[in-house]
């Protein structure tokens, strides 16, 4: 099964070249004729009343072309989610209040960024100050100061696809102050479990905010050209359909005159699928000015304004048997999503969705509150609350696992879900291999062995080791706007094709996975093919590359459009070999061959010139669609977690070991271990590449990375003071790929590159307390912190 | 951020450069490398009317030794002492300490006297304009109120910079070109203490930094830098420590002749542990005396918080830094 | 003020008008249009605006232009001869080195510029060289084994 010529295969990136000399084009690189730039001004004040903006000065300023507030804008609303429960909250510039440093007020477009800066300098606002609160916990209470009181009517995007209408904004527990956000599941009986349980533990864990650090700061292009009517966007994005139902619904045109262009991406992570104002009013912009404009987000303004990953507060009880097995578990959690909701319902709602694929919990309840407060907002990150959720329970069954003086991996192994399992929302995994997983990774740590090691290490020692594991899991795709991927084939005559998918290549090397699956489904080289994406106009709709979809979704769709040019040049090769059916015809090599008389054959160009000559014209065009969740037709319900949720789960177990040392608290990597159920990997070195980088991320976001807030003002905007991981960082690696071969999967692929960042983190955690006998509960984990728990600070 | 608009001005003397920084009367910076001041200049911290360059005045870019002296131009960058087989061979500390600052991209273009002349640093200091338009300006931005210490007129933002630790241990002195002409200072008596103004030269002295003076060690010296840090590249010290120890040889073992201790990271300028220097003079180089001048190095040092590092952890880590220089120094095995 | 500056850029000797304010990074990129070095953050801590002065590679943001007067630059784009990739980028890409393809220019020209120096650098020395450059997609351990597959 396993003789592909394409599939598996470590083949190197077909983008390489490009980006490899400076030849590929990012948002960042694009220069246009007459090009104005814009820039943006923010609000310093972390809550306040706007009294008054006043743009005349600015407006005199010679070379200023455009100077535009929220009076232009009064109506405009959207947000990354925005159905009748949660209407959107955000306005590309504020009308009555800011609410959070870095808010927009005012955006201007000059001929020059230095024209531009100084024009910003010339804008005179009033603000009313008003008391704020960034402490999630304290804006619940009563009393709070309230950020967003009144609700304005939504625009309620979701409402044309699918969502079920409803009348009322619910805000369903009146005494939380600020809520956002709120969702409930329980099956089983939780209570009479706990009643029945040998043992329970309660623990309170918390983590930071943290940041993407894509490489490539955002960016938007907008030209908007009067006699077409057209306006044309580069747009550093990872969804360009989402993105330009974003851009429709706030600018009022018509998606046909819209075009969001191709760009290569330098780095998304989560940080690039929401619609942020500096896009908006870059659009805004060229449309008032008939000119191109490009709008530039400083690396401040990217730490700053564009999403951070939530910071969570998870309290978690578990109720065991003696042997380990979970009877109960009863999680709460919290999530700040800053002045503007972000994603905040969808995080509570995927911190339930990524903790219950993992164990077989019997009674299970589960609450998420995401709470306003005036710091920035925060949106998706790579996992999405998988992180969070994952540390808290992995942490959490470590603590037992001690408490009871049993083995954490037997713990895991007693109470993984197998494949075959369906979960409580009617989930199948039907594919699942956490157990294999978690053995591959032990196995790879030398689990016995170090944690017997580490047991035996001098209490006197300086450097102290331990090892920890962690699981994780992840979606393969989801339900969301635009609800599928699709894909194009076009045959050239001479047998090679060009590809056209919407999905963009945000360094995922979904370019390269997606040419191999056509390369394998097809029987062409990998060099036969061109890839066109990433462009609204040419290529059909794609979920986008987030939630893991792209492997999964797009690649059915790749394999489909491809499967369709292929039965059409087997039908036109059967007409030229007097076949009666194509039924016994194999390709490989851009030749179309009877498999019982390879001697019988033609070449692709000779079935697709026959085609066109005697089949009507058609020079074959295959394709091929693939819904986001086949089985359902509706988003899941983000409150009460009812619905199907994903198509497949990608699964991993993660390992470290860590040295700690004792004096200065700092903790080292030592070695990580991925041993990743990704279906079946497209490619080797891509995958890999996709564990490192989420191997990298997760161990800086478990030692080092926070963004460091006080009253709302973020003190490190900069790579220097942010701390992430740099070539000195970097572990030894294991990495084991589990091939599962996921039913719905092309060639059996699901989910890569995402959730592994997740498991990394709870590893480190129990790693670090394994080395030195005590637990840190809140990430980072900050050589302070390791000092101040062995009481040495 | 781009750089505001302002004049450039290429001496190609000492002199010519001094007549040009009197004529801008103070609203002039000099530039060197330029990789702290372009930093400082995009976050707005100051908008001078001139840049004046040292780049063509090839006097201050030698490295060279005579009469037990080594002395090194203000402009050799950080590459030119690494690379320099004197430095190496009768400095090594200082070819530490060059090795240790910021990240290999940095030090082609960073020049020794930049380090020396580094600017104090604070987190409520080194931020853009619309950061600090958040909160009121703070006196070393020209306001006047200190947001670590709530007070109104004094700055302690803090000194950072790895390469005056090693010099000041080694009895470094610095010429200096001024209107009044040149003089030579030990380079600890350089610094202010002043956050604000934390050089006699920000201070406003108009000089200009022409070169260090590095008496050559004595055989039996030994001198080390360790600095501690995050991430052990790009990052300024969390804290870094020169420890020069001149050893003597008893039957019982080696014993301190000379000693100094100098610390970065700490405060608005480079902290001489002078008590810790005496607790190690004249005495033998065992474990418990280690620990007891680590201990009271650390209490010499006033760290308080202007980076995102508590004081407390500063404190700790001086103790260890101290302690594992002081080993190295001695040729202490573990 | 204005001043005009010679600069031998990818092997062309130039003659170019600039605004003493202007760092190199942005003549290169909005001048010369050679957009191959990339901005990561404009303040001297990512390397993603790496090139090659005089043969040491420098963070171009940090460097006024009217500072290389006289010197020799050599950017990405100036690394592949004759439409054929520099045995570095062939490297990088065949290792999975790139994927976002952000911080590759830098890290290239970083890494060739060791080797030069160093024809045989251990893991260690490799790590040190690039650590002044920042990729978030990789975990570096890619890029690593691209410039280790040159040491012998
Ligand atoms: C990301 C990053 C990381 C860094 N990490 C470190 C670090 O780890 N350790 C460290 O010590 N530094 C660090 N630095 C700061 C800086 O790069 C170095 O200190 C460097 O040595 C400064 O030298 P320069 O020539 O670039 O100085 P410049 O930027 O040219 O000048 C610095 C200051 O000194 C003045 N000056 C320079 N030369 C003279 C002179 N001859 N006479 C009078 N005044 C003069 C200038 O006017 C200016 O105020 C870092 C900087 C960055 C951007
Ligand atoms: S220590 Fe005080 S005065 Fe000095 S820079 Fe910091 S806030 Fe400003
Ligand atoms: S852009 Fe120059 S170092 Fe980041
Ligand atoms: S490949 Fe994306 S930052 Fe390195």
């Amino acid at each position: 099964m396993n003789d592909y010529n394409y599939i598996g295969k470590e083949i190197p990136r077909v983008d390489g070249p490009a980006k490899a000399t400076g030849q590929a084009v990012y948002t960042v690189d694009v220069k246009l004729p007459e090009m104005l730039y814009g820039k943006i001004l923010r609000s310093p004040h972390p809550h306040a009343r706007l009294l008054k903006v006043d743009t005349s000065a600015a407006e005199q300023l010679p070379g200023v072309e455009a100077v535009i507030t929220g009076e232009d804008l009064q109506e405009v609303r959207y947000a990354f989610v925005d159905t009748p429960r949660y209407p959107a909250d955000e306005q590309p510039l504020a009308t009555e209040k800011v609410r959070y440093i870095g808010d927009e007020v005012a955006a201007v477009a000059a001929e020059s960024e230095a024209i531009a800066e100084k024009a910003l300098s010339l804008i005179k606002v009033e603000y009313e100050i008003l008391p704020a609160v960034f402490d999630p916990e304290k804006a619940m209470q009563e009393g709070a100061p309230v950020i967003h009181g009144e609700q304005s009517a939504s625009t309620s995007f979701w409402e044309d696809w699918g969502v079920a209408q409803q009348k009322k904004t619910v805000q369903e527990d009146p005494s939380i102050n600020n809520l956002s956000g709120h969702t409930f599941v329980s099956f089983g009986d939780v209570e009479q479990a706990f009643q029945e349980a040998d043992y329970s533990r309660e623990d309170r864990f918390e983590l930071k905010p943290t940041a993407h650090c894509q490489m490539e700061p955002h960016a938007a292009v907008a030209s908007y050209n009067p006699l077409e009517d057209k306006l044309h966007v580069w747009l550093s994005t990872q969804g360009i359909f989402l993105k330009r139902l974003f851009l429709s619904k706030t600018l009022g045109l018509p998606a046909s005159k819209i075009r969001v262009h191709h760009s290569f991406v330098g780095g998304a992570f989560g940080g690039k699928i929401d619609l942020f104002p500096y896009e908006f009013c870059a659009a805004y912009l060229s449309i008032k000015t008939r000119r191109p404009v490009k709008i530039e987000l400083d690396r401040e303004e990217v730490f700053m304004t564009t999403r951070q990953r939530h910071p969570i507060i998870v309290k978690i009880k578990t109720g065991v048997k003696k042997d380990g097995t979970i009877l109960a578990q009863d999680i709460r959690v919290i999530a700040d999503n800053g002045g503007y909701r972000g994603s905040g319902p969808v995080v509570i709602f995927l911190c339930h969705g990524f903790s219950f694929p993992v164990y077989n919990v019997p009674n299970y309840r589960y609450e998420g509150f995401s709470i306003y407060t005036n710091n920035g907002i925060r949106g998706p990150q790579r996992g999405h609350g998988a992180p969070q959720i994952r540390f808290a329970i992995d942490s959490h069954l470590d603590l037992i696992a001690r408490d009871l003086d049993l083995d954490l991996l037997t713990i895991m192994h007693k109470n993984v879900r197998q494949e075959g399992d369906v979960l409580p929302n009617g989930d199948r995994l039907d594919s699942c291999g956490l157990t294999e997983c978690l053995m591959g990774a032990a196995g790879a740590i030398d689990w016995q062995k170090k944690r017997e090691q580490s047991h035996l290490q001098a209490n006197g020692n300086r450097y102290r080791r331990g090892v920890g594991i962690s699981l994780c899991s992840m979606f393969s795709g989801a339900m969301y706007y635009p609800f599928a991927s699709a894909a194009v084939v076009k045959m050239h005559d001479d047998g090679s094709a060009t590809l056209f998918t919407g999905a963009q290549d945000i360094g995922q090397g979904s370019y390269t996975t997606m040419s191999q699956v056509l390369a394998e489904e097809l029987g062409i080289g990998i060099e036969d093919i061109c890839v066109v994406a990433g462009d609204t106009e040419l290529c059909p709709i794609d979920l986008g590359s987030f939630l893991s979809c792209t492997a999964l979704v797009t690649g059915n769709a790749v394999k489909k459009a491809a499967a369709d040019a292929k039965r059409q040049m087997l039908e036109s090769a059967a007409d030229l070999l007097g076949l009666a059916d194509p039924a016994g015809l194999k390709t490989q090599n851009k030749m179309i061959y009877l498999e019982d008389d390879p001697q019988k054959s033609v070449s692709f160009a000779q079935a697709i010139q026959a085609s066109v000559l005697k089949r009507d014209g058609n020079p074959i065009i295959g394709r091929g669609s693939f819904k986001g969740y086949p089985r359902t037709e509706r988003y899941p319900s983000l409150a009460k977690a009812k619905g199907l949720f994903t198509g497949a789960y990608g699964f991993a177990a993660q390992a470290a070991e860590v040295e700690v040392d004792t004096l200065t608290g700092l903790v080292r990597l030592v070695k990580a271990v991925t041993f990743h159920d990704c279906g079946f990997p497209l490619n080797k070195t891509v995958v890999e590449g996709q564990i490192h980088g989420c191997v990298s991320m997760g161990a800086g976001q478990a030692l080092s990375e926070e963004v460091h807030l006080e009253k709302g003002q973020l003190f490190n905007p900069s790579f220097l003071h942010y701390q992430l991981p740099i070539a000195l960082d970097t572990p030894e690696s294991a990495e084991g790929l589990v091939a599962t071969i996921e039913p719905s999967g092309p060639f059996g692929a699901k989910e890569v590159g995402e959730g592994c960042v997740a498991g990394i983190l709870g590893a480190i955690a129990n790693a670090v307390h394994d080395a030195i006998g005590v637990r840190i509960y809140s990430l980072p984990i900050t050589p302070e912190k390791v000092l101040r728990a062995l009481k040495k600070i | 951020m781009r750089l505001l608009e302002f004049d450039y001005f290429e001496p190609r003397n000492l002199e010519d450069a001094v007549t040009k920084v009197r004529e801008f009367d103070g609203n002039y910076q000099i530039i060197a490398g330029g990789t702290d001041l372009l930093t400082a200049l995009k976050q707005r911290l100051s908008a001078p009317a001139g840049l004046v360059s040292l780049d063509h005045i090839s006097s201050l870019k030698d490295i060279w030794e005579e009469d037990d002296v080594i002395t090194i131009g203000a402009m050799c960058t950080l590459e030119d002492v690494l690379s320099s087989s004197l430095i190496a061979e009768k400095l090594p500390a200082l070819n530490q300490a060059a090795w240790d600052v910021g990240s290999p991209l940095l030090r082609p273009l960073a020049t020794i006297g930049g380090n020396i002349c580094l600017n104090t640093r604070c987190r409520f200091y080194n931020q853009s304009s619309f950061w600090r338009s958040s909160r009121d300006t703070c006196y070393k931005a020209g306001g006047n109120i200190c947001h670590v210490t709530n007070k109104r007129d004094s700055c302690v933002a803090t000194f950072s910079a790895d390469i005056p630790p090693v010099l000041i241990a080694h009895g470094a002195r610095v010429r200096l070109a001024g209107p009044k002409g040149v003089r030579t200072l030990p380079l600890e008596q350089f610094y202010t203490a002043d956050g604000r103004f934390p050089h006699v030269i920000m201070a406003g002295s108009g000089e200009i930094l022409q070169e260090i003076e590095v008496p050559l060690p004595a055989p039996q010296v030994s001198c080390v830098y360790h600095k501690f840090r995050m991430r052990e590249s790009i990052d300024f010290p969390v804290l870094g420590v020169a420890v020069m120890l001149k050893l003597g040889e008893k039957k019982s073992g080696k014993y301190c002749e000379d000693a100094c201790l100098v610390i970065t990271g700490a405060e608005p300028a480079p902290v001489e542990a002078v008590q810790a220097r005496e607790e190690l003079l004249h005495r033998r180089l065992e474990p418990g005396l280690l620990a007891r001048v680590a201990e009271i190095a650390a209490s010499e040092i006033h760290p308080i918080k202007t980076s995102l590092i508590s004081p407390r952890y500063k404190r700790e880590i001086a103790k260890i830094i101290v302690t594992d220089a002081l080993k190295k120094a001695g040729g202490i095995e573990e | 003020m204005e001043k005009t500056i010679r600069l031998t850029v990818n092997g062309e000797e130039k003659t170019l008008k600039i605004g003493v304010q202007q760092t190199l990074l942005e003549v290169l990129r909005e001048d010369l249009g050679l957009t191959g070095t990339k901005k990561g953050c404009n303040q001297g801590e990512c390397g993603a605006c790496t090139v090659l002065l005089d043969g040491k590679p420098v963070s171009s943001c940090l460097l006024l232009a009217v500072k290389a007067d006289g010197k020799t630059v050599l950017t990405i784009e100036g690394l592949a001869q004759a439409g054929e990739l520099h045995p570095m980028q062939q490297a990088f890409n065949e290792k999975g080195a790139i994927q976002c393809g952000f911080c590759s220019p830098g890290m290239i020209l970083v890494a060739k510029s060791l080797l030069e120096r160093n024809p045989n650098p251990s893991t260690q020395e490799i790590k040190e060289a690039i650590a002044g450059n920042i990729c978030r997609c990789t975990g570096y351990l890619q890029i690593i084994e691209a410039i280790r597959s040159f040491v012998s």
